[in-house]
């Protein structure tokens, strides 16, 4: 594995230009700054000490008002390029994170998790931003401009230089050890703040409960409760941070306090420097000391970014990890091109199959199996058993650890990924609809044009004529998330809609297994054959209808095929089949 | 607004932390100033030569200044957090009671969830509004006013232009930015729920987009929609850059014509020289003490947005009727009548309930069943006046629904629906939520008539019950009910999560404690229903049938054919 760098380094690359670029304006805002104080320095030595007539002093007042304009537009360039650079590394961060998931095999998306997904790519994402708009900028600025600072105070005024040079280091230190004292305070409250924290939605989610069982007054206080020990908790840490930001506040003070005093002494008792040199120095150590103190915000900031950036990049590493061999087939195989499929139902075989989501789940090994092409598949088995994971693994949904499967005698790698699934129609237990109208959440079972017919005629065969006609707009309805929600038996006739318009070859069928309406079982019983006439149809099968007329039933138990034939082959030869099919009827019949 | 009026009685509620961080914040504001202002003058002062006690004098007045304003930047930084914190708790409560009426009727949308998360997220913004918004100007004014005053000893011109200065930067420079913002960020929003919608389709949808070949060009979709967040965000930043920066030029500038000025006044000999760097030095710091106006914006946004979100969400709860005074008598099973019942939901497009007559007797029992989104919850929900129903009359103990104060129900009730909450507490804490002293001794045989007996009663449960099991969440739902009790019994779907073995273990015990009153379960099984007094089944809003088990068998209806399709229903389905 070549792939030994870090995500934040990966980003970092990208940004070399920009980085250069940052350092150049940094070195001349430095030289902005210095070029201020020297001006203003001059003007009021000029005015004060030398009482030189305003009239005298306009191209010097000129330039320090364009120094002033110059100063302004440098900061702002420097935060233009933070800004430019934290674009940056978000869209490349997403674009990860989006290719990622796009390509993830089935397994790792059917890890649920779903929320958590979205909100690291929004808001983990968002959060690593402070590291390019803010760490990056801030630190550069402090490693060039009080460096710049310093030699311009010791080539005037050395003494000066000596205490900034001796007191600066106090500073940065001080913020480090602030934010470790902190951050350990804050680990040793973790379990407590979150505890405190979550009160207040827990309350209401469970508001109905509450409610029911005559709580709710008493809840206000519980949530009063926590929230004021959520802030003595809090107040605790910060109280911490505070002490110490007091003390590196008396560093700054103090440090500017000996510059001043130095300066007094050596203008009074040794009479050695001019009132210009003293202001002069007096204007940019304040300047040099909150350069230094920036440092500290942007480390914190910079630290944050850094854990959001991290847990973008442990998601990005979990799903290499994730089934590794598995991942390297997919994206290895050319996919794209190769054999094509044709229109007719292919010869379908495992040889050798294994197959595991983790390396301490459970296996799952099909030693040999044949499906004929127009055959009636019933994959059958107690729940857990790997009925769902067989069926993805046949539909190539799944790559194999080891092993292979041919379709029409050939690997199934040799053929063109699109043309395999263009052939395949598949009708889950909880189809998903797609925020749009309902033509366009039909029109997505086949990539071939359609027009509305089509659509209407796949719609009405799955039996959802009756439903559209009753709507206002038809088949132009919005449904999906922001628009009409459909009932589990419409959602299921909708995912038979789709699977009609595309006249599959290859039919997969996740049965559902409780919950529908009389209409809807009645419509799938009628078209599922319908559909299968002239296909191969591989079902998980939970209805004993399917099974019984089933060409061949899979029965499948901790990840092994244990049994197949015929129902009546099975019941007879396999107690484990029968004593389920019988099992449940028994405890149903009761 | 109602939630600005909250906001305000929080604040006020806080006045006496909020004072004495005012106080700390301006006397570090005057310090800063002073500080360098001193300094300046110290360093001009120099020039005459002066005896070396003035200076020393001088010195140990900067000195005190430093440690008086670092002092009172602690003092300043420990009240308004302790304020901020103490002003959320507030919000909490007070919105959590606004929030109680209207449970779960405004607050049941299909992402529910995400509601309450957003509800929690607004209220936690709302406290920013203090700290970034309200505080910061008030102190800033009163520093510049008393800096203005000090300068105004020296010339009431100089003091004019910190004036103005004053003025731009405190509510020109941040009106400015607010304008340009607004439009920007709410672009920002909606390109950020944009992202999370397709991206959330796109996992959601995965299966069916990889099947139908459609995974491509849902990544090309994200992608862009991701580049266009991006570019909106960063349009966002440079707005918030560049207010900071007019703040900074507009500073500089100010700065400035205190010394052009200053030189003007010097050459008039209407000021003394000395005192022109004092004067710059003052200048230069008090705008630097401004720097929070500069993100004044960003905050001042953020907070108006979460305020006005909350105020679409709570209003509707202020016009809660009030409830009447009768009460359901709780010593007695009470009789159940829903005639012409119709009832929709706020957020959906056909009614759940269509016309429902049903008539339970007082302590007989009664099941519903049909399929999931039939309308069976929606009754359980009307019966505990969780809804008022559109059209038609519910009655107990022939008394309309609506004369009756809805607490007396929930008290005479045991009620297990089919979502059950559990918060973070004990296996106790979550039993006793009715309040009711109840023994060890009972409540561990509870427990153990609810099939938990291995659970103990200190037993820690975690937010939402996340350390339970679905099938353990139903039976310490159910041991709830029957601890809590009542001679109405309302369940929903209480063990779909069970198996047959348990399950039955369970309905013995349930229906020993409540014999003689009036039960009402939803099943999701047709099994163990031939002790019903009646069965009602449901399709899509409708009552499409009712009576015993063995009427409705012999009838061969609905009933019956829902019977035979179960029948055929082998694996998970049991």
């Amino acid at each position: 594995m070549k792939r030994k760098q870090t995500l934040l380094s990966e980003l970092m690359s990208e940004q070399r230009r920009s980085m250069i670029v940052l350092t150049g304006v940094s070195l001349a805002l430095g030289a902005a700054i210095i070029g201020q104080a020297a001006l203003l320095s001059e003007a009021v030595n000029r005015i004060f000490v030398m009482h030189a007539d305003l009239s005298s002093i306009v191209f010097l007042l000129g330039s320090l008002l364009a120094v002033m304009l110059a100063r302004a537009l440098l900061a702002y360039g420097n935060g233009r390029i933070g800004l430019y650079m934290a674009a940056r590394a978000k869209r490349t961060m997403r674009e990860k994170l989006i290719r990622k998931l796009a390509n993830d095999s089935v397994s790792a998306t059917a890890g649920g998790q779903t929320g958590g997904k979205v909100s690291l790519m929004l808001d983990a994402v968002d959060e690593g931003e402070g590291y390019f708009s803010q760490y990056l900028p801030r630190m550069i600025e402090a490693a060039v401009i009080p460096l710049l600072m310093l030699g311009v105070v010791f080539a005037w005024h050395y003494p000066s230089g000596i205490i900034m040079l001796v007191t600066a280091p106090f500073i940065p230190i001080f913020m480090v050890l602030v934010g470790l004292k902190t951050k350990k305070k804050s680990e040793e409250k973790v379990e407590q703040l979150s505890q405190f924290a979550g009160t207040f939605l827990d309350s209401l989610q469970g508001l109905v409960t509450l409610k029911l069982y005559g709580r709710a007054r008493s809840q206000e206080q519980e949530i009063e409760r926590s929230s004021l020990a959520f802030r003595d908790a809090t107040m605790g840490i910060l109280k911490i941070a505070f002490t110490n930001t007091f003390m590196l506040e008396l560093i700054v003070m103090l440090s500017i306090g000996l510059v001043s005093l130095e300066l007094a002494l050596q203008l009074v008792v040794f009479q050695s420097m001019s009132f210009h040199t003293a202001f002069f120095v007096l204007l940019l150590v304040p300047e040099f000391f909150s350069l230094l103190k920036n440092t500290g915000t942007a480390f914190h900031s910079g630290r944050t970014s850094m854990g959001a950036m991290r847990k973008v990049e442990q998601l990005l590493e979990e799903r290499k990890g994730e089934g590794q061999t598995g991942t390297e087939r997919t994206t290895v195989q050319p996919g794209e091109e190769g054999l094509m499929l044709g229109p007719m139902p292919p010869n379908i075989q495992l040889n050798d199959v294994r197959f595991q989501y983790a390396p301490d789940s459970f296996k799952l090994y099909v030693e040999k199996l044949t499906i004929e092409p127009g055959g009636k598949i019933a994959i059958v088995g107690k729940s857990g058993a790997g009925k769902t994971t067989l069926l993805h693994l046949i539909a190539g949904l799944l790559p194999s650890d080891s092993g292979d499967i041919q379709l029409n005698g050939r690997p199934y790698e040799m053929y063109k990924r699109s043309s395999w699934f263009e052939g395949m129609s598949y009708i889950t237990q909880h189809p998903y609809i797609f925020s749009g109208t309902l033509a366009e959440n039909i029109a997505i079972g086949t990539n071939r044009a359609v027009n509305r017919s089509e659509v209407e005629q796949a719609a009405a065969s799955a039996g959802l004529a009756e439903m559209i006609g009753g709507l206002e707009k038809g088949f132009d309805t919005l449904v999906g998330e922001g628009g009409r929600g459909l009932s589990g038996g419409e959602k299921q006739r909708l995912a038979l809609a789709r699977a009609f318009l595309n006249q599959p070859a290859v039919i997969l069928f996740d049965e559902p297994t409780v919950g529908l309406d009389v209409h809807t079982e009645k419509v799938l019983q009628r078209s599922i054959s319908e559909l299968a006439e002239q296909a191969t149809m591989i079902t998980v099968a939970h209805r004993l209808y399917t099974i019984r007329e089933a060409d061949l039933i899979l029965y499948v138990e901790n990840g092994l095929l244990l049994g197949s034939g015929k129902h009546d082959e099975l019941v007879e030869c396999l107690p484990a089949y029968a004593e389920m099919v019988h099992l449940q009827r028994k405890g149903r019949a009761g | 607004m109602s939630e600005l009026t909250i906001l305000t009685k929080a604040m006020f509620r806080e006045r006496k932390d909020i004072a004495i961080a005012m106080a700390g914040g301006f006397v570090a504001g005057i310090g800063g100033v002073s500080l360098f202002s001193a300094s300046g003058y110290l360093i001009s002062q120099t020039v005459f030569a002066p005896p070396l006690y003035t200076l020393i004098v001088l010195i140990s007045i900067v000195k005190i200044l430093g440690l008086l304003r670092a002092v009172s930047r602690y003092a300043e930084r420990l009240y308004t957090h302790q304020a901020t914190f103490s002003i959320l708790s507030r919000l909490r409560t007070s919105f959590f009671a606004k929030l109680v009426p209207m449970a779960p009727g405004r607050l049941r949308t299909q992402r529910s969830g995400d509601l309450l998360a957003r509800i929690v997220g607004d209220v936690e913004s709302l406290q920013h509004y203090f700290l970034r918004v309200a505080y910061p100007p008030v102190v800033l004014v009163m520093v510049f006013l008393a800096t203005v005053l000090f300068a105004s000893v020296y010339s009431i011109w100089i003091a004019g232009l910190l004036v103005l200065g004053m003025l731009v930067v405190v509510f020109i420079v941040p009106a400015i930015i607010l304008q340009g913002q607004r439009k920007i960020r709410g672009r920002v929003r909606q390109q950020r729920a944009a992202l999370s919608t397709d991206a959330t389709e796109m996992l959601y949808g995965f299966l069916e987009l990889k099947v139908y070949g459609k995974l491509r060009k849902r990544e090309q979709q994200l992608l862009e929609s991701s580049d266009a967040l991006a570019s909106e965000q960063r349009a966002a930043g440079l707005q918030l850059l560049n207010g900071q920066s007019l703040h900074t030029f507009v500073s500089f500038l100010i700065a400035w014509s205190v010394l052009v000025l200053g030189g003007y006044l010097i050459m008039r000999g209407s000021l003394a020289g000395v005192f022109l760097a004092m004067l710059i030095m003052a200048a230069l710091t008090v705008f630097e003490e401004a720097a929070a106006m500069a993100t004044l914006p960003a905050y001042k946004q953020d907070s108006q947005h979460a305020a006005q979100r909350l105020a679409e969400t709570v209003q509707d709860g202020e016009a809660e009727p009030r409830q009447p005074e009768a009460s359901l008598r709780s010593d007695t099973a009470p009789s159940i009548e829903l005639s012409g019942v119709s009832f929709q939901y706020a957020d959906e497009w056909r009614p759940a309930l269509r016309d429902v007559h049903i008539r339970i007797p007082a302590g007989s029992k009664a099941a519903i069943v049909g399929a999931s989104g039939s309308g069976k919850t929606t009754i359980i929900e009307l019966l505990l006046k969780l809804h008022a129903p559109n059209e038609g009359l519910i009655r107990m103990n022939d008394t309309p629904l609506e004369e009756l104060h809805e607490a007396s129900i929930w008290q005479s009730a045991a009620v297990v629906l089919q979502q059950s909450h559990f918060f973070r507490g004990t296996i106790r804490d979550n039993l006793l939520l009715n309040g009711d002293m109840l023994s060890e001794e009972e409540l561990r045989d509870v427990l153990v008539k609810a099939g938990l007996p291995y659970k103990s009663l200190d037993d820690l449960v975690y937010e939402r019950g996340e350390n339970l099991s679905d099938g353990e969440k139903q039976r310490l739902a159910l041991a709830r009910a029957m601890a809590k009790g009542g001679h109405l019994w309302l369940l929903d779907e209480p063990t779909s999560s069970l198996d047959v073995v348990t399950e039955q273990h369970i309905y013995r015990q349930l229906f020993e404690q409540a014999a003689g009153d009036t039960l009402v379960l939803i099943c999701h099984r047709l099994s163990g229903l031939e002790s019903m007094d009646q069965i009602i089944v449901m399709d899509q809003g409708t009552i499409v049938e009712a009576g015993t088990y063995g009427e409705l068998m012999d009838k061969e209806g609905f009933f019956y054919e829902m019977k035979q399709i179960e029948r055929q229903l082998i694996g998970e389905g049991g």
